[in-house]
């Protein structure tokens, strides 16, 4: 007898649809799968005969073989443990043939044939060509994310089965969990002081800017950096299911019942190796960090104790907002649209202050700096020095913060107005901007150019430093809500938010 | 006394000489006392000059044992050639051919009794056995002022360094330091700067190294256009790196050439001091340019300063200790004056943002930041502000710090 039942694996971000196709023949009792299965896939052989048999079902005696087609697609992982236990049962006539037509499942089994739940969930039951989707109960609220997907869940194989015979109807939707409160970020209001790093941020919100951060120990970059993704706009109903599916395929855990329209903020520690960062690693492709913290922030603390070769990885990605990891089986796309911020001390020592308190040697300044490679430094449109707050700004600072910090709110509400002009330019953000068009966009001042003309001259300002100061100045005016040309005051502005953050010893007469 | 003309046919002898491993600068100064260098050569080949045993002579000698031979031109092992005689080590070995295309490459060398060895050395308690030179060795015919400092300097350091280096050299006073990192480099380039003024002289850098291996490698470009404009000169034999003992050796070398020490910044315990106590060796005036007492690459100074040597602000303190009223020091004087005037006069003509800015700008450098923040002004307007101010020389900057100047 012959059976088939969908379902479907997980390629990087995204579902394949498979057909599990169970024949069960007379030869002498074995079971094989075939059709490409890697080694967690495998282990399926025996979980599925211990959950049908522990279940209280018979295992056909005979020659069954399952196969997994298309067979080129490797598939991994224990997703496939329900349906391959479905087409056992139906191509041995223990369920009727015609009661998983134009189903899919998706579980992996318990050896008691407990369905539990499996990472992905969303990618998988959007790639699935069924009408009914079979899902573990606490998979639910998951796949039902998925627009016109007709949900079921089961909790047991016993219980399925019955169901699937007539005996029973379907369980009842598993209450959904109370959505989890939305907890308010930190707010941008607890940052003393650091008029400059707090613009950097807005800056970086608004326009899209990658940010590097540069201060001693305690100066609070990594708590402005924590600050970021508040600022940032809520993420469309498209984007928020796109982030929802890279994190449930990447098998973080989604908040219950609702979409997240929070921005996601990542901030991978710097052992991370170049696959978690990237994406990629075995069969399965898992997205990486940089997916993660897709439409969302990347904050890289300490980015000069990251490996030289996993942050230089990183440039071309950041650029394109996709990454193309190939491997011999497969090449899977993943998105990497992120806000990429970076934190790092200013030397070894981490005390650089113009009172002479940094203890490191100009070498080793040198080779600090030099752990971020020259191109990856350009590719931050901001690089602001931190410096520690002043003892009177910590302390006694109280009336003054709070008249003069804003909020997250009312930053957020200038944000959400910049990237309201810079939709009018058909980009999302100013980052976007492409530099032929900057002459369109973002016409600059006379005077601002001229600034600029000198600044080239003076070998102060490269070409493509130009096209980012532009484009920096262009957010700064956004934020002011001047439509016009680009400033003189925007481009100082600009210019301030790309200091020479490693400047050496002047050695050039 | 040998003329200058025999001296070319005899400083390949003295190079030669000042080579042998264990030839410290007394002994050298003791040979070349007695015999011309061709003559002591001879002597050393014919076994009748020999090295003197370990621990004994004077000062820097003794710790000269590991000294390689010669540039390696008899053996590249230093420990094995270490034991060997003079005798053994000037055999087969030809002074003239080894000389000739390092005198080639614009490579002087001087030694006690010539008519090129700086004056000031001449009645030195520890005067160099030789000098090499490149460069333009009459710089030091004129009065001398040498400008040390931390190689750790804060960017103020570096900028009364260069100021003073400039100011000095445009007055006519030949600028000596180290050519290492930091304060010496800067007194470097501030005297760089000044070349091109009339009455200017040109810097003298003394190296540790030969004079032709660059140390530290960073001021590769600075070493060439100190030569361009004065001269580097060292005791060290030219291709050899400097060892640790040079350095010590190398700043007495510098106290002894000079009329006055001026020490810019110095860490409590800082190779700086080591040429201010030569210098007082020497009865040459130290003078000390004053720092903010919490700042630790000032330490030294201060402690120097509160010991006794006196404060200089800038060079026209210098000039004034020398007794020297150039007219060209007018300018610095007049320049005096507009620091010490009241500012409100002068304030005026700069622009209502820039008043708000530079009031925020500190004496002591100020980030960015805090500039920002004190004049609460926007970032832009903040840096068109300074932009202007520095322009104008009331504000300058170094590594993204602003620190004011007037």
């Amino acid at each position: 007898m012959l059976a088939t039942v969908a379902s479907s694996t997980l390629v990087g971000v995204e579902g394949t649809p498979i057909s599990v196709e169970v024949h069960v023949s007379r030869g002498l009792p074995s079971f094989t799968i075939v059709g490409l299965p890697d080694a967690s896939c495998r282990e399926s052989r025996d979980r599925v005969r211990a959950a049908i048999i522990s279940s209280g079902f018979k295992w056909p005696q005979q020659r069954v073989t399952v196969n997994l087609a298309p067979s080129s697609v490797r598939k991994a992982g224990a997703g496939l443990d329900l349906p391959i236990a479905m087409a056992v049962l139906a191509a041995d006539s223990q369920i009727p043939e015609s009661a998983v037509a134009g189903m899919g499942f998706l579980g992996e089994l318990g050896l008691d044939g407990s369905v539990r739940k499996v990472p992905g969930v969303l990618p998988l039951v959007h790639a699935m060509r069924a009408g009914t989707v079979v899902v573990p109960p606490s998979c639910v609220p998951e796949a039902e994310l998925v627009r016109g997907a007709d949900v079921r869940s089961a909790a047991g194989l016993r219980g399925l089965v019955s169901v699937l015979r007539g005996e029973s109807g379907w369980a009842a939707r598993p209450p959904s969990p109370p959505p989890e409160p939305s907890v308010a970020g930190p707010d941008l209001a607890d940052v003393k002081g650091q008029p400059l790093a707090r613009l950097a941020v807005e800056v970086a919100a608004a326009g899209g800017h990658h940010l590097l951060l540069v201060g001693p120990p305690g100066a609070g970059k990594t708590m402005l950096a924590e600050r970021l993704p508040g600022l940032l706009p809520p993420l469309g109903t498209d984007e928020a299911l796109e982030v929802a599916r890279i994190h449930s395929a990447a098998g973080l855990a989604l908040p219950a019942g609702v979409l997240v329209r929070r921005p996601p903020f990542r901030a991978p520690h710097h052992s991370a190796s170049l696959v978690s960062l990237i994406g990629g690693g075995g069969p399965q492709m898992r997205p990486g960090e940089l997916s993660c913290a897709h439409r969302g922030v990347l904050f890289m603390d300490e980015l000069g104790e990251f490996p030289a070769d996993v942050l230089d990885t990183l440039r071309q990605p950041i650029e394109e907002g996709r990454v193309l990891v190939c491997r011999a089986r497969a090449s899977v796309v993943f998105p990497a649209r992120v806000l990429l911020v970076g934190a790092m001390n200013p030397c070894p020592c981490g005390m650089e202050s113009g009172s002479g308190s940094c203890r490191c040697r100009e070498s080793a300044r040198a080779r600090y700096a030099a752990r971020v490679s020259g191109p990856l430094l350009d590719r931050f449109d901001l690089r602001v020095m931190v410096d520690r707050p002043d003892v009177g700004e910590l302390i006694g600072g109280a009336k003054a913060d709070s008249a003069g910090a804003e909020s997250t709110t009312t930053v957020a509400a200038r944000v959400q107005a910049a990237r309201h002009l810079a939709h009018g330019r058909s980009v999302t953000c100013n980052a976007e901007l492409a530099g032929p068009s900057l002459d369109r966009v973002a016409p600059i001042h006379p005077l601002a150019s001229r600034l600029l003309e000198v600044r080239l001259r003076q070998g102060r300002l490269s070409a493509r430093g130009l096209h980012r100061v532009r484009r920096v100045a262009r957010t700064l005016a956004d934020l002011d809500g001047r439509a016009g040309p680009v400033t003189v005051d925007d481009v100082y502005g600009a210019l301030a938010l790309r200091a020479d953050v490693f400047a050496a010893e002047e050695m050039v007469l | 006394m040998i003329g200058d003309e025999g001296a070319a046919g005899q400083a390949a002898y003295a190079a030669a000489l000042s080579g042998l491993p264990g030839m410290g600068p007394a002994t050298l100064v003791a040979v070349l006392g007695r015999w011309e260098p061709r003559r002591a050569w001879e002597r050393v080949r014919a076994g009748r000059l020999q090295r003197p045993p370990r621990g004994q002579g004077l000062d820097f000698e003794s710790r000269q044992t590991r000294q390689t031979p010669l540039d390696g031109a008899f053996d590249s092992g230093s420990i094995r050639c270490s034991g060997r005689t003079w005798a053994e080590l000037s055999r087969g070995f030809d002074p003239e051919t080894w000389w000739a295309p390092i005198a080639g490459r614009g490579i002087g060398v001087t030694w006690p009794g010539l008519a090129t060895y700086p004056v000031a050395l001449a009645d030195d308690p520890h005067p160099p056995g030789v000098l090499f030179w490149r460069g333009a060795l009459e710089c030091l015919d004129r009065p001398c002022v040498a400008i040390v400092g931390t190689r750790r300097a804060t960017p103020d350091g570096r900028s009364v360094a260069f100021e003073l280096g400039r100011d000095l050299a445009g007055s006519g006073i030949c600028v000596v330091s180290g050519l290492a990192l930091g304060i010496d480099g800067a007194a470097h380039l501030g005297s760089l700067r000044a070349v091109d003024q009339p009455g200017a002289v040109g810097p003298v850098g003394v190296a540790a190294s030969g004079v032709d291996v660059v140390y530290p490698r960073r001021h590769a470009g600075l070493w060439e256009q100190v030569v361009a404009a004065g001269a580097v000169v060292s005791e060290t034999p030219p291709g050899r790196p400097a060892q640790a003992w040079r350095f010590p050796a190398r700043n007495r070398v510098i106290a002894g050439l000079v009329r006055m020490v001026v020490v810019v910044e110095s860490h409590a315990a800082g190779g700086s001091l080591i040429t201010v106590e030569a210098a007082l060796e020497r009865g040459v005036e130290v003078r000390v340019v004053p720092g903010p007492v919490h700042s630790p690459a000032s330490a030294g100074t201060n402690q120097l300063l509160y010991d006794g040597p006196g404060p200089v602000r800038s060079a026209r303190d210098v000039l004034d200790a020398l007794g020297m009223f150039l007219p060209d020091s007018k300018a610095h004087h007049a320049r005096a004056q507009v620091g010490v005037e009241d500012e409100a006069s002068l304030v005026p003509v700069l622009s209502s943002a820039a008043k708000a800015v530079l009031a925020a700008v500190e004496w002591r450098p100020s980030s960015l930041n805090h500039i920002v923040d004190r004049s609460a002004t926007s970032v832009g307007t903040a840096l068109r502000a300074l932009d202007e101010l520095e322009a104008t020389g009331w504000v300058a900057s170094e590594r993204g710090w602003w620190v004011r100047r007037r």
